[in-house]
């Protein structure tokens, strides 16, 4: 590693308010150093590098960048000196082109004009320096999430990014393009450009990172070499106990609750989403549905839930057809349901806990009597179910906006399993969970099917699959098209999901 | 790129064809030329639809349906004028129309101008009305005042700068509902120029005869038939906006501070992580936005009239936001609805005079057009995805 660091800071602290986002941290990162920057949500990562792009202005401490102090006012300022960074939310303009993008605030000129043909050569250039694959001339909204990384990362570069600062750069990628992700990085790294990785999950700062910083509650926890450390013990610096991976004893399935047969789902275009899927859920086991986003879960998950009509088969539910007969028919039925997107359709946002928990059951007593709601009995059962659930930030009062995304998915859990469902579809139920916060929803998954539940596990994490499943169903365009046990390895999915591998369909 | 690169190639360029070809056949018909056999605008005619439907099997659909309208529309009219008696023709269809067409259309194209700088920029301006109506009473006021219209322009430009910026401030800086703080300009400019008005000159109005801007005429157009008693002589502001309106469409669209602005109308944040002042320029086109609705304002009473009255834009500047969702927030198609507006203004005054029909039915004319015209042509229009909300830092 070289020796004199890019870059430096010293004792940054920042408040808001009375909480303290960063509290005297100090980080060096090295040229051409992929440091990793660790920490659970709220630890202080965001705030950190807003402080580095400019974005916010530090209470104390100081920026050194290549041996000299660096005043940062505005983002304008961080670029100008060589930093460059990719939000985890793309700071991308759907409408315009790939190009527009890149030169956008640093345009090359042709008298008054823009040079859009010599933009265009300037785009063509870098990605095939940097082997960064992009079209110069799409839209960014008719493009893939990993090609508009490639783009942010463009943006970057065409900037002369000394440093480059990665927020969760892997959180909306299949394993196969974190991948190309990581070779990227890499011959980034052996050009000189020194990263930030910021992430959450430990498996990939072991592949990637030349050290790593720990961060908790704003302070830094240590700064490690990759060699030498492993992924126990950077999850005990993060969490600041002990984590274990979530112990599960063997399935005891009984009968099917959930059936689904020959299922057929259109999308919101009118095309075939789901191409006949036929599997069962038994009561008491978990069965992980993998596969790579867009291949037909979304659709099978609203066809089971009763969001979307199928266009043919049936779903059966504890003994009754619910196929297209809507939300509540499938809910009262058993099904329980963790939406993909809390936020949007988990949760009404500007309603408070009591409110979004009783969402389900207004129609019921004691919650409503005669049409009319009880806020007694709403409170009451939120109050219950806010302690059962062991939520934190808020109580029965508290708008559901609020929480953070852990306590959030908490409420949500807490709405959809309570009662007498025997039936659960979780879908992407730990999606920008911290580790705290996936480890109780682990649990509580496993909880659940100890009482005999039947689930079904929709996730794009192979880890969480093969965590939690007693079954793993793999889905690809619209078909399941292999089933496996527990035991099966990470690259047969990962082949499966791609739609290779033999396996005929299922 | 070179200019030949310009030219719609395609589907495209064999739509604009038929719009062309369908509108030669109406002219033909029309005065002064006014051929009279039939066979000339039904073959024109069909010539144009089958270029519309050309072009709609090639997936160009917009103008294709464009293409085509003007064919049917344009035929069955050049017909219908070919059978009806020469004068009263050429009572309603003359180079006056069209010459009328331009001048309602002039103000609504200021005020959409200032329209779409302002809602590129991501600010709604509801104020538009209010902003005309600012630039029509100081345009007067400045042009009594120093006897030269010329300096009249400056102040109404001034002024509605001035009203813009109250409008920007609230809804920049303090945040306030766009519509709601576009309102109160509206109001606030009814209430401060209808005060002025009144205060300064009384009740005897504005005086009778005031330096007014000028018409240019041109020498060598004026004599060719049917185009000269268009553009021969045209008031100097209308010319303005012909160039203003390519200029906008320039600099929006093929310029790097036209990137920017439309960068920061679309996605603020991500224009601010690349360095750019997303309330400079905000504020630069709020009030630019103000600058060009005066304009319109003051084209109206400096420039036309000749004279102020109280309330006198009466809703110009909503159909001038109108042509600004109409036009997609394109200069070029902002403009095309002001014409059409314009032009249905122009016909109603003129059937007036020869048609059996209440004139307060035939005013509804111009609406009626648009709201046809905007519910079945243009499709859905997407507006930039951050007009109307505040920014905030950080």
């Amino acid at each position: 590693m070289p020796d004199a660091p890019l870059l430096e800071l010293r004792g940054i602290t920042k408040r808001f308010g009375d909480l303290v986002a960063n509290d005297g941290v100090d980080l060096e990162v090295a040229q051409g150093e992929v440091h990793a920057l660790l920490g659970e949500n709220g630890a202080g990562k965001s705030t950190l590098m807003n402080v580095l792009y400019g974005l916010t202005s530090p209470d104390a401490g100081e920026i050194r960048f290549d041996g000299k102090p660096l005043r940062l006012r505005s983002p304008r300022d961080a670029i100008d000196a060589g930093i460059g960074m990719v939000h985890q939310h793309f700071m991308l303009i759907p409408v315009m082109t790939v190009t527009e993008n890149i030169v956008l605030a640093a345009e090359p000129r042709e008298g008054p004009l823009l040079d859009y043909g010599k933009a265009h050569d300037i785009v063509r250039d870098l990605s095939d320096r940097y082997g960064l694959a992009v079209r110069p001339d799409e839209r960014i909204e008719s493009i893939g999430v990993a090609q508009q990384q490639r783009v942010e990362i463009l943006k970057a570069l065409y900037r002369s990014a000394r440093l480059l600062v990665l927020d969760e750069p892997t959180a909306v990628l299949t394993p196969q393009e974190t991948s190309e992700l990581f070779t990227v990085i890499r011959s980034l790294r052996e050009q000189g450009t020194s990263i930030i990785f910021i992430t959450h999950k430990l498996n990939e700062v072991l592949e990637i990172a030349d050290r790593i910083t720990v961060l908790r509650r704003g302070k830094v926890m240590a700064t490690v070499a990759t060699t030498g450390t492993d992924e126990r013990r950077l999850a005990e610096l993060m969490v600041g106990r002990s984590v274990q991976r979530v112990e599960k004893g063997a399935a005891q399935p009984g009968e099917p609750l959930l059936s689904v047969r020959d299922l057929v789902v259109h999308d919101s275009r009118g095309l075939e989403a789901v191409r006949g899927a036929s599997f069962d859920v038994r009561a008491g086991e978990i069965v992980g549905l993998a596969g790579v986003d867009g291949n037909g879960q979304s659709e099978l998950v609203e066809a089971i839930t009763g969001l979307v009509k199928p266009a043919a088969g049936t779903v059966v539910a504890d003994g009754h057809d619910i196929g297209g007969h809507g939300a509540r028919a499938s809910f009262e039925a058993g099904v329980g349901h963790i939406p993909e997107d809390r936020q949007r359709r988990g949760l009404v946002l500007d309603f408070t806990l009591a409110e979004n928990l009783n969402l389900r059951n207004v129609r019921r007593r004691p919650i409503s009597r005669f049409g009319i709601l009880d806020p007694r009995a709403i409170a009451e059962r939120a109050r219950r179910l806010l302690g059962e659930y062991d939520v934190r930030g808020g109580g029965p009062g508290t708008r559901a906006r609020a929480l953070s995304g852990g306590n959030q998915q908490k409420v949500v859990i807490a709405r959809e399993m309570s009662g007498t469902q025997r039936i659960l579809v979780a879908s992407q139920p730990t999606r920008g969970l911290d580790v705290g916060a996936i480890e109780f929803v682990h649990k509580r998954l496993l909880a659940v099917r100890e009482l005999g539940a039947a689930i079904l596990l929709v996730s794009f994490e192979l880890d969480e699959i093969l965590a939690l499943s007693d079954r793993i169903l793999v889905m690809y365009e619209g078909r399941i098209v292999a089933e496996h046990g527990s035991d099966v390895s990470e690259s047969v999915l990962g082949l499966e999901m791609m739609g290779g591998g033999s396996a005929a369909a299922v | 790129m070179t200019a030949l690169d310009r030219i719609p190639r395609g589907a495209r360029g064999v739509a604009i064809l038929g719009i062309v070809v369908g509108l030669v056949g109406l002219e033909l018909a029309l005065p002064p030329l006014q051929v009279q056999a039939a066979a000339v605008p039904v073959v024109l005619g069909l010539a144009a639809a089958a270029c519309a439907i050309w072009a709609l099997t090639r997936e160009e659909r917009k103008l294709g349906i464009w293409a085509l309208l003007v064919a049917v529309v344009a035929t069955a009219f050049a017909i219908w004028v070919q059978g009806k008696s020469d004068t009263s023709t050429s009572l309603v269809v003359n180079s006056g129309l069209f010459a009328a067409t331009l001048v309602y259309a002039t103000p609504l194209a200021y005020g959409a101008l200032g329209g779409i700088f302002c809602e590129r920029a991501g600010v709604v301006n509801i104020g538009l009305e209010g902003m005309m109506l600012t630039g029509a009473f100081f345009g007067i006021w400045g042009t009594v005042w120093s006897g030269h219209w010329a300096i009249g322009l400056v102040v109404a430009m001034l002024a509605g700068a001035l009203v813009a910026l109250v409008h920007a401030v609230f809804s920049i800086h303090l945040r306030a509902d766009q519509i709601v703080t576009g309102t109160a300009i509206n109001f606030l400019a009814v209430g401060v120029t209808g005060y002025a008005f009144i205060d300064i000159y009384g009740s005897n109005g504005t005086p009778p005869s005031i330096d007014s801007v000028p018409s240019i005429t041109l020498p060598g157009i004026e004599s060719i038939p049917g185009i000269g008693g268009v553009f021969g002589s045209l008031n100097l502001m209308i010319w303005v906006v012909f160039v203003l309106l390519v200029v906008t469409h320039l600099l929006l669209f093929r310029t790097p501070i036209g990137l920017r602005i439309r960068s920061v109308g679309e996605h603020p944040r991500a224009a601010d992580t690349v360095g750019i002042p997303v309330y400079r320029i905000r504020y630069a086109c709020v009030m630019l936005s103000g600058v060009l609705a005066a304009l319109g304002g003051a084209y109206l009473s400096v420039g036309f009239v000749g004279s102020f009255g109280q309330n006198m834009t009466v809703g110009r500047g909503f159909i001038a936001l109108a042509a600004v969702i109409f036009g997609k927030w394109r200069p070029y198609g902002a403009f095309g609805a002001c014409l059409l507006f314009g032009f249905a203004s122009g016909l109603a005054d003129r059937l007036q005079s020869v048609a059996g029909v209440s004139p307060n039915l035939l005013a509804t004319l111009p609406y009626v057009l648009t709201l046809i015209a905007l519910v079945g042509l243009v499709g859905r229009s997407r507006p930039p995805a951050a007009d109307g909300q505040p920014y905030v830092k950080g």
